[in-house]
């Protein structure tokens, strides 16, 4: 399995997990409102008779923005490890939402995972399946090697290259 | 495996940071206390006042799915789904033109049919008050419920 701790595979994970997460945050971005509306068919998180509106409302906001930042840094393979644990967890957090509407018979018609404004995509089996996909991503890059920078000089010094 | 914690907290509170600035600034923002589903003018009301309403004379609307509707629905309350609205408000719109006591309600704390079905009422000039959290407000307070299809 060395082939998971590969400089190369991390990039090339860095860039299509990052850009997901960047793509995925545009819409909602410019439309917070609409994205908030989503977050409250989940009946998560409120709004409801024990959690106000504010709650609900918090998360519409922020949470693109939280998206961007890991977006940015897996990208640009900066913090890549912090960066990919976060996208675990928030990717955890989608799988129980979605796993949480379908149990309870919640149809969310657009899952507001990428587009809040046209046809989304519907929460659903192939859902938790691609999430289930890019959650392995993130945790292939946490559990990963610092950075390749990082372990260069450490090679060097203990490793002689061939000629 | 030795990650910071420190550095996943910051990256956390750079992207609250820029979206609490952004909701703020952009001009794309709304009030973040208030139910995005409350448009400016809405009348909501609660399910204490609805039931007061009701024995008053209130006509309901209701505004989930109409198997919801066969199932259990308020008393004396009309199918009005949002799903059907078009269809529906064309067989209903004489009763409703001549009512001033509307209310609309749907499944509760994640649904905006109501709000979308009073949207489009107000849009044909009906006033029609929200009842707020809807359909789990009302039988919480264990207000009557009926079952069957539209008279």
């Amino acid at each position: 399995m060395s082939f998971l701790r590969h400089p190369a595979l991390h990039w090339a994970l860095g860039l299509v997990l990052g850009g997901v997460f960047l793509y995925a945050s545009y819409d909602k971005i410019l439309h917070p409102a609409e994205f908030a509306k989503i977050v409250y068919h989940y009946q998560v998180i409120g709004p409801s008779q024990t959690l106000p509106p504010l709650v609900p409302n918090l998360v519409a906001v922020t949470l693109p923005w939280i998206e961007v930042v890991i977006g940015a840094c897996l990208v640009a393979g900066l913090w890549r490890r912090e960066a990919a644990a976060l996208s675990a967890a928030l990717l955890l957090v989608f799988l129980v939402a979605v796993s949480s509407a379908l149990v309870r018979g919640i149809d969310i018609q657009n899952c507001g995972c990428f587009s809040v404004t046209a046809e989304g995509r519907r929460a659903g089996l192939q859902l938790i399946l691609g999430d289930l996909a890019l959650l392995a991503g993130a945790l292939i890059l946490t559990l990963g090697p610092r950075s390749a920078a990082a372990l260069a000089p450490a090679r060097a010094e203990n490793v002689q290259e061939p000629a | 495996m030795g990650l910071r914690a420190w550095r996943i907290a910051v990256l956390v509170a750079v992207g609250v940071a820029a979206g609490l600035v952004w909701n703020g600034l952009s001009g794309r923002g709304f009030a973040l206390s208030g139910n995005v589903f409350v448009r400016p003018g809405d009348e909501v009301i609660e399910a204490a006042e609805a039931k007061a309403r009701l024995d008053k004379g209130a006509l309901f609307l209701d505004a989930r799915p109409v198997d919801f509707y066969k199932m259990s629905h308020i008393p004396g309350a009309l199918a009005l789904s949002e799903d059907d609205f078009e269809r529906a408000f064309a067989r209903l719109e004489p009763a409703l033109r001549a009512r001033f006591d509307l209310v609309v309600y749907c499944s509760g704390y994640g649904c905006e049919a109501s709000h979308i079905v009073a949207g489009k009422l107000k849009q044909r000039g009906i006033q029609a008050a929200i009842l707020n959290e809807g359909w789990p407000a009302w039988t919480d307070a264990g207000y009557p419920t009926r079952a069957g299809e539209q008279p």
